[in-house]
C-alpha cells in the first residue's frame, strides 16, 4: 500500500547537535505507527519536521506521492497533518466548540462565524468519536487533561486530518482516560486516519501499533511489524548495547544515611513519601511523568516546601523552606529542564558556575573575580567542558556541555546530597557516558546521589537501589539485584485499579 | 437536549457571577445607597453629567480593552485623545465642512495607532515603550502646534456630543451602540476571537495559523478608531476645547478596562465589562461629592479598585489552575 | 586559554553589545553638546551646566533603582506617585502633625520605603505582574497624596531646609553631589557585587535563579523598597528646591525615568543594562531639553525629541542585536 506520507533521508542539525541523520519514516492510511527511541533519539525533531515547525536541512517529505515543503504548522494542517503536543495547545478561556473550530469556523453569508453551526459541528465530531459527555459550550480551562486531549483530537478531525501525530499522549492521563484514548485511536484507524504514536510505554505500543520504527541518537535503526517483534528486540534496537557495557557502575562502600525523608507530603502532589539515601549510594527514582518524581525532588530542595513530614540531613532534623536553605544544608539539585531551570543561558560559563556559591565567593559583598575565574577554569578542566573558555556564553554550548556546567555549578557548593533529575536527557552518547562516569566517581567520594530518570536502562544500570513512584506515592523499593526491567516497569505502570 | 440546556445555564451563570454581573450590581447598589443618602444624586441633571461627561471614556476603554486582551498596552491614549480633539476643533474653526472635522481626526487617530501597531507587531518594540515614546511625541506636538491656546468660536452644528436624538444624549447613543457592536464583533467574528487567541496563548495561536503580527496590527487600528471617536465626543461636549492633554486620562481608561474584567495577563475580558466599569468609576466620582467625601480621595478609590480587581482575577486563575 | 579573551578584564556586563550601545549614546551626547554650543553661547557655560545638574538630580536618582528593577524584567510606574505622597507627608507631618521637620523628613522617607516594599511584596508573594501592580499604586499613592493634602500646599520651611535643594558645596549644587555619589555606588554595586550579579541572573532567567538557591523574592522586594526610598529622597530634594509642597509633585516622573533608563540601553525584557548607560541617558535627556529650550524651541516641545529618540534608540539596538545574531 502506498503510504500517505513518506520521509526520505531527512537530516536536521542544531548548533552543537546533529539531531537527525538521514532518517526515513512513512505512514499509511488506517494504521497506527509507533515511533520509539530513548530521550534525545530525535523523535521530537522528527515530528516537528512533519508538523511544519522545523524545516529539514536535507532530505524530502513526500505526501501522496508528491514532494512537498511544509513551511509552517498551518501549511502542514492544511495538508492534513495534525499534531497533538504533550503540552496541549488550547485556549483555556474559549469554549470547546470555539477551540475545535479555531481558525476554520463555519461562516455565515456575511462572513461572521456561525457559532450555532460550530457547536453542532463540534457535537457531531465528538459523537463520531463516541464522546457524549463533553459540553461544547464549556470553557476548556475547566476540563480535565483527558478531556482536553479529546478536544485536541476533535480539533484535528475538524481540520480533516489524514495524519494525526500524538506525542506521548498518555503521559499525564489516568488509567481510565488511557483506555478511552485507546478506543478513540482505534476508531480513528478504522476511519482511515494514519496515526503516528509516540510513547515510552512498551505495553501501549503493543496494544495499539501496527508497525514500530526505532530511532537511536538521531539515526534510523529499523521498522518492524508489531506482530512480528517483541519487547526484547525493540529495547535492543533502542539501546543498541547491553546494559552492562553502557554503565560504568562500580561497587563502592556505602556509608551512613545522609538524606532521610519521612512521611513527606505536599498537598495534592505527594502522599507520605519516605526514603533514605546513604553516603556513596546512588538511588534511582523511577516513575512515569506526572508520578510526582520531580515534585518530590523539588520539595526536598525547598522549591515547593512540604506541607508535612520530616527531612534529616546527616542525622539532623532540618526545615527546608527555600532553595537557599537547601543549598546551605548541602543539598544540590540538577533540575530536569536545563534551559529554563538549570542555566542562565545568556550568561557566561563563569557566571553560571559561580551562581550557587556567590555568597562564599564574595568578599564583603564583592564578587572575587580571581576566585571565580579559578573556579571556572577548574570546572572546565575537571568536567572536560568543551568551550573556548570561561567567558563563553552558555547558551551557545551543546546540550552535554551545558549539562556539565549545571553539574559543575552544583558541585562547587560541595554538596552532601546530589539530586539529579533526568541527568542525561537530550545529550549525545559521549557526554552521557562522561556524566555516568562522573556520577560513579562522585559516589566513590561519598556523595549521596538520588537520580530521577525516565530511561529504564539508566535507572537499572546506575542505581544501587531503585525506588518507584506512582501517583505521588512510593510504591516499590528494589535492590539492584532484583531490579529488572519488568519489575520496575510493572511497578511504574500498575494501574490504580487496586486502589 | 441535556447538553444544550447545560450549556445555556452555564452561560447564564457566567454572566450573573461574572465581572459584568458584579459591576452591574455595584452600580445599582451605588445608586440606591447614594440616592438614599442624598436624593439629589438621582436628579436628572446629575445623571446626565455622569453619563454625558464620561461616555467618551467608555468608548475609548472599548479599544483599550482589545489592546490589553491582545497582551499589549497603550499609555499614549490620553495624549492621542487630546491631540485629536484639538485637531477636530481646529478644522471646524478653520471652516472645514463639519462632517469632515469629525471624520478626519478619527482617520488620523487610526493612522497614529497604526504606526504604534507596526512598531509593536513587526519591529517587536514592547508596547509599553512604543506607547511611552508616542505619548511624548503627541504631547509635545500638541504644545508646539497650539501653544496651549484654547479653541473657541466653534461653528454651529459642530457640537455632536450635545445633540439629543430621540431625547437621549448623543454620547450615550455612541456608548451603547459601540459597546454592543464591539461586543458582538469580539464574540462572533473570527477576527475578534483571534484577539483572545493571541493574548491567551500566542504559541498556540501561531500553530493554529493565526498571525500575531496581523492581529496586533488590527487591534491597534481598531483601538485608534475608538480613540478617535472618543476624541470627537470629548471635543464637542463643551463650547471650548482646551488644547491640552486631559490629565491622567490614559490611567482612567486603563482602569476602566481592568476593572471591567479585562485580564491584565491577556486573553480574557469583555468590552461590556469595561463600559460598565467606566460608568461605575464615573458614578463613584460623582457620588463622593454627594456623600460629602472630598473628591480628592477619588484616585485612591480608583487605585484600590484596580488592585482589588487584579487580585480577584489572579485568585480566579489560580483556582482554575488548581482545578485541573 | 581563558585569559586570552580580552573581555574577561572588563567589569560586569560591559560586553560587546552594551559597550556598543553606550558608545553610541556617548557619541550622540558629544555631538549634541557640540551642535547646541554652536547655536547659543549660553549653553556651554559652567553656570548653565551646573544648573542643569541641579534640575536632573531627582530624575537621575530615581533612575538608579529603576535600572535595577528593569534589569530584573520588572517595572515601577508608581515612583512619581510615591514622590508626591512623600512630599505631602513631609509637609503634612511638619505643618499638620506638628512634628519636628527632621522627624517629618525621616517619616516621609520611611513611608516611601514602605510604599515601595508594598509593591515588591505583592509582586513577589502574590505574583501580580509589576506593570499592573505599580499601575494600581500609581493611582493609589497619588490618591492618598491628594486625599491627605486635600490639594493644600505647605510653605514656609526654615532656611536650613533649602540647603539640599538650593545650596551649593564647593561651588557645585548640593544635590548634584548626592547624585554623583549615589550613581557611583549604584554602578559599583551592580557591576561588582554578588547582589548585582543576582539582578542580572533574575532578569535573564528567574526560574533558574530560584533553582540556583538565590533569594529571588527578597532581592526583588529590596529593589522595589529601594525605589520607594529613592523616590522619597527625590521628593525631599524637590520640595527643598521649589520651597513648597504640592500633591501633584512628581506627576509623569515615571515616564521620564523609564525613558532615560531604556534610552541608556537597559532592555525592558530584563537581563541587560548598566548604570553608566542610565547616567548617559539621564544627562542626554536633560541636555537635549535645556539646549533645545535655549535655542528657542518651546519648553514642552522638547519632549517630542525625547520620545523620538527613545523609539529610535530601541530600534537601533534591536537592529544591532539582530545583526549580531544574539537570540
Amino acid at each position: 500500500m502506498e503510504p500517505v506520507l513518506r520521509l526520505q533521508d531527512v537530516s536536521k542539525a542544531f548548533p552543537g547537535v546533529q539531531a537527525l541523520r538521514g532518517v526515513q519514516f512513512d505512514v499509511r492510511a488506517g494504521e497506527v505507527h509507533a515511533l520509539l527511541g530513548e530521550n534525545g533519539a530525535g523523535k521530537s525533531t522528527l515530528i516537528k519536521i512533519v508538523s511544519g515547525v522545523y524545516r529539514p536541512d536535507s532530505g524530502s517529505i513526500v505526501l501522496d506521492g508528491q514532494p512537498v515543503q511544509l513551511h509552517s504548522p498551518h501549511e502542514a494542517q492544511r495538508a492534513g497533518i495534525a499534531t497533538i503536543y504533550q503540552e496541549l495547545l488550547l485556549f483555556p478561556e474559549l469554549t470547546v466548540a470555539e477551540n475545535i473550530f479555531m481558525g476554520h469556523a463555519p461562516r455565515r453569508a456575511w462572513g461572521g462565524i456561525d457559532w450555532r453551526a460550530a457547536a453542532t459541528g463540534a457535537r457531531q465530531i465528538l459523537a463520531s468519536l463516541d464522546i457524549h459527555d463533553l459540553d461544547v459550550e464549556a470553557p476548556v480551562g475547566a476540563l480535565s487533561v483527558g478531556n482536553r486531549q479529546r478536544v485536541e483530537i476533535a480539533k484535528a478531525l475538524s481540520q480533516k486530518a489524514r495524519i494525526l501525530i500524538m506525542d506521548e499522549p498518555t503521559a499525564a492521563l489516568t488509567q481510565a482516560d488511557v483506555e478511552r484514548l485507546f478506543a478513540i485511536v482505534r476508531r480513528l484507524r478504522e476511519r482511515g486516519v494514519g496515526v503516528v504514536y509516540i510513547s515510552h510505554r512498551m505495553a501501549e505500543v503493543f496494544a495499539l501499533a501496527d508497525r514500530v520504527t526505532v530511532l537511536r541518537d538521531g539515526a534510523y535503526v529499523g521498522t518492524r511489524d508489531a506482530a512480528q517483534t517483541g519487547e526484547g528486540e525493540l529495547i535492543t534496537m533502542m539501546v543498541g548495547r547491553t546494559i552492562d557495557q553502557l554503565f560504568p557502575k562500580s561497587d563502592v562502600p556505602i556509608g551512613m544515611p545522609v538524606l532521610e525523608v519521612e512521611d513527606l507530603s505536599l498537598a495534592g502532589v505527594l502522599d507520605g513519601v519516605s526514603l533514605t539515601v546513604r553516603a556513596g549510594e546512588i538511588v534511582g527514582l523511577a516513575g512515569l511523568v506526572g508520578s510526582g518524581r520531580s515534585e518530590l525532588a523539588q520539595t526536598i530542595f525547598g522549591i515547593a516546601p512540604a506541607t508535612s513530614g520530616t527531612i534529616r540531613v546527616a542525622g539532623e532534623l532540618v526545615r527546608i523552606d527555600s532553595a537557599a536553605t537547601a543549598t546551605r544544608l548541602g543539598i544540590a539539585y540538577v533540575p530536569e529542564d536545563r534551559a529554563t531551570q538549570g542555566l542562565i543561558r545568556p550568561m557566561r560559563i563563569r557566571e553560571n558556575l559561580s551562581l550557587a556559591v556567590l555568597g562564599e565567593l564574595a568578599r564583603r559583598w564583592f564578587v572575587d573575580r580571581a576566585a571565580e575565574m579559578r573556579l571556572a577554569e577548574d570546572a572546565i578542566r575537571r568536567f572536560s567542558i568543551r568551550a573556548p573558555g570561561p567567558e563563553q556564553i552558555v547558551g551557545k554550548l551543546s546540550g552535554g556541555n551545558q549539562q556539565k556546567v549545571v553539574l559543575g555549578k552544583w558541585l562547587a557548593t560541595k554538596p552532601r546530597v546530589l539530586i539529579m533529575d533526568e541527568p542525561t536527557r537530550g545529550i549525545d552518547v559521549g557526554a552521557k557516558a562522561e556524566i555516568h562516569r562522573l556520577m560513579t566517581e562522585l559516589a566513590g567520594q561519598g556523595l549521596a546521589i538520588l537520580m530521577i530518570s525516565s530511561e529504564l536502562p539508566e535507572v537499572l544500570g546506575m542505581s544501587d537501589r531503585v525506588l518507584v513512584m506512582r501517583e505521588g506515592r512510593l510504591v516499590a523499593e528494589l535492590p539492584r539485584a532484583d531490579a529488572t526491567q519488568e519489575a520496575v516497569a510493572s511497578a511504574m505502570m500498575r494501574t490504580a485499579k487496586a486502589a | 437536549m441535556a447538553i444544550a440546556i447545560g450549556g445555556r445555564t452555564r452561560r447564564l451563570r457566567r454572566i450573573v457571577v461574572g465581572q459584568e454581573g458584579v459591576l452591574l450590581a455595584a452600580i445599582v447598589l451605588l445608586f440606591l445607597v447614594v440616592g438614599a443618602l442624598n436624593p439629589r444624586f438621582l436628579a436628572e441633571t446629575n445623571l446626565q453629567s455622569i453619563f454625558l461627561g464620561n461616555a467618551y471614556i467608555a468608548v475609548a476603554a472599548i479599544g483599550m480593552s482589545m489592546v490589553i486582551i491582545s497582551g499589549n498596552i497603550d499609555v499614549s491614549v490620553g495624549s492621542l485623545i487630546g491631540c485629536m480633539a484639538t485637531l477636530s476643533g481646529s478644522l471646524a474653526v478653520a471652516g472645514w465642512p463639519i462632517p469632515l472635522s469629525w471624520l478626519v481626526p478619527i482617520v488620523a487617530s487610526m493612522a497614529i495607532t497604526s504606526v504604534m501597531g507596526f512598531l509593536v507587531a513587526y519591529l517587536r518594540i514592547p508596547s509599553i515603550v512604543a506607547s511611552l515614546g508616542m505619548m511624548s511625541i503627541l504631547k509635545g506636538s500638541l504644545i508646539i502646534v497650539t501653544g496651549g491656546a484654547w479653541i473657541s468660536n466653534l461653528p454651529d452644528g459642530y457640537a455632536l456630543a450635545q445633540m439629543r436624538p430621540l431625547s437621549v444624549p448623543m454620547p450615550v447613543w455612541f456608548m451603547v451602540v459601540l459597546t454592543a457592536a464591539a461586543a458582538a464583533w469580539m464574540r462572533y467574528s473570527a477576527a475578534g476571537r483571534a484577539i483572545y487567541a493571541v493574548g491567551g496563548n500566542a504559541e498556540a495561536a501561531r500553530l493554529a495559523g493565526i498571525s500575531r503580527e496581523r492581529v496586533v496590527m488590527m487591534v491597534f487600528m481598531v483601538h485608534g478608531l475608538f480613540a478617535g471617536i472618543a476624541a470627537v465626543l470629548f471635543a464637542t461636549q463643551l463650547s471650548v476645547i482646551q488644547s491640552t492633554v486631559p490629565p491622567n486620562l490614559e490611567l482612567t481608561i486603563i482602569t476602566a478596562s481592568v476593572v471591567g474584567g479585562v485580564s491584565i495577563l491577556g486573553g480574557t475580558g469583555t468590552v461590556v465589562g469595561s463600559t460598565l466599569a467606566a460608568v461605575l468609576l464615573a458614578a463613584i466620582g460623582s457620588s463622593l461629592i454627594f456623600v460629602n467625601i472630598s473628591p480628592y480621595w477619588l484616585r485612591a478609590v480608583q487605585g484600590v479598585l484596580i488592585l482589588a480587581t487584579v487580585l480577584a482575577d489572579l485568585a480566579r486563575r489560580r483556582r482554575q489552575a488548581a482545578h485541573r | 586559554m581563558a585569559t586570552a579573551d580580552p573581555r574577561a578584564a572588563m567589569p560586569g556586563r560591559l560586553h560587546g553589545l552594551m559597550l556598543r550601545h553606550e558608545m553610541v549614546l556617548a557619541a550622540i551626547l558629544v555631538a549634541a553638546l557640540f551642535v547646541l554650543s554652536l547655536q547659543t553661547d549660553r549653553f556651554l557655560t559652567t553656570d548653565n551646566l551646573l544648573n542643569q545638574g541641579r534640575l536632573m538630580a531627582e530624575i537621575g536618582l530615581i533612575a538608579l533603582p529603576m535600572t535595577y528593577i528593569i534589569i530584573t524584567a520588572g517595572i515601577d510606574l508608581s515612583v512619581g506617585s510615591i514622590m508626591g505622597l512623600c512630599a505631602i507627608m513631609l509637609g503634612y507631618g511638619w505643618k499638620n502633625l506638628g512634628l519636628p521637620l527632621e522627624l517629618s523628613i525621616a517619616l516621609s522617607l520611611l513611608i516611601g520605603t514602605i510604599a515601595g516594599a508594598v509593591n515588591g511584596w505583592f509582586i513577589t508573594r502574590v505574583r501580580v505582574p509589576p506593570l499592573i501592580m505599580t499601575l494600581a499604586t500609581l493611582a493609589l499613592y497619588r490618591g492618598l497624596a491628594e486625599g491627605i493634602s486635600q490639594a493644600r500646599s505647605v510653605r514656609g520651611y526654615p532656611d536650613w531646609f533649602f540647603v539640599l535643594g538650593q545650596g551649593e558645596l564647593l561651588g557645585v549644587p548640593t544635590q548634584l553631589w548626592l547624585l554623583l555619589v549615589a550613581t557611583v555606588v549604584a554602578a559599583v554595586v551592580l557591576a561588582r557585587t554578588s547582589f548585582g550579579r543576582m539582578l542580572y541572573a533574575i532578569g535573564s532567567n528567574e526560574t533558574a535563579a530560584r533553582f540556583s538557591g538565590l533569594p529571588v523574592d527578597r532581592c526583588k522586594i529590596a529593589i522595589y523598597a529601594l525605589s520607594g526610598f529613592t523616590a522619597g529622597l527625590a521628593a525631599w530634594i524637590f520640595v527643598s528646591r521649589v520651597s513648597t509642597t504640592r500633591s501633584d509633585m512628581g506627576t509623569g516622573v515615571e515616564l521620564d525615568v523609564i525613558a532615560a533608563v531604556v534610552l541608556g540601553g537597559t532592555s525592558i525584557f530584563g537581563g541587560t543594562g548598566t548604570i553608566l548607560g542610565t547616567a548617559l541617558g539621564v544627562v542626554l535627556v536633560q541636555l537635549l531639553k535645556n539646549g533645545l529650550a535655549l535655542t528657542g524651541v518651546k519648553g514642552d516641545a522638547t519632549i517630542v525629541v525625547i520620545g523620538s529618540v527613545l523609539i529610535l534608540s530601541i530600534l537601533v539596538s534591536n537592529w544591532l542585536r539582530a545583526r549580531r545574531g544574539v537570540d
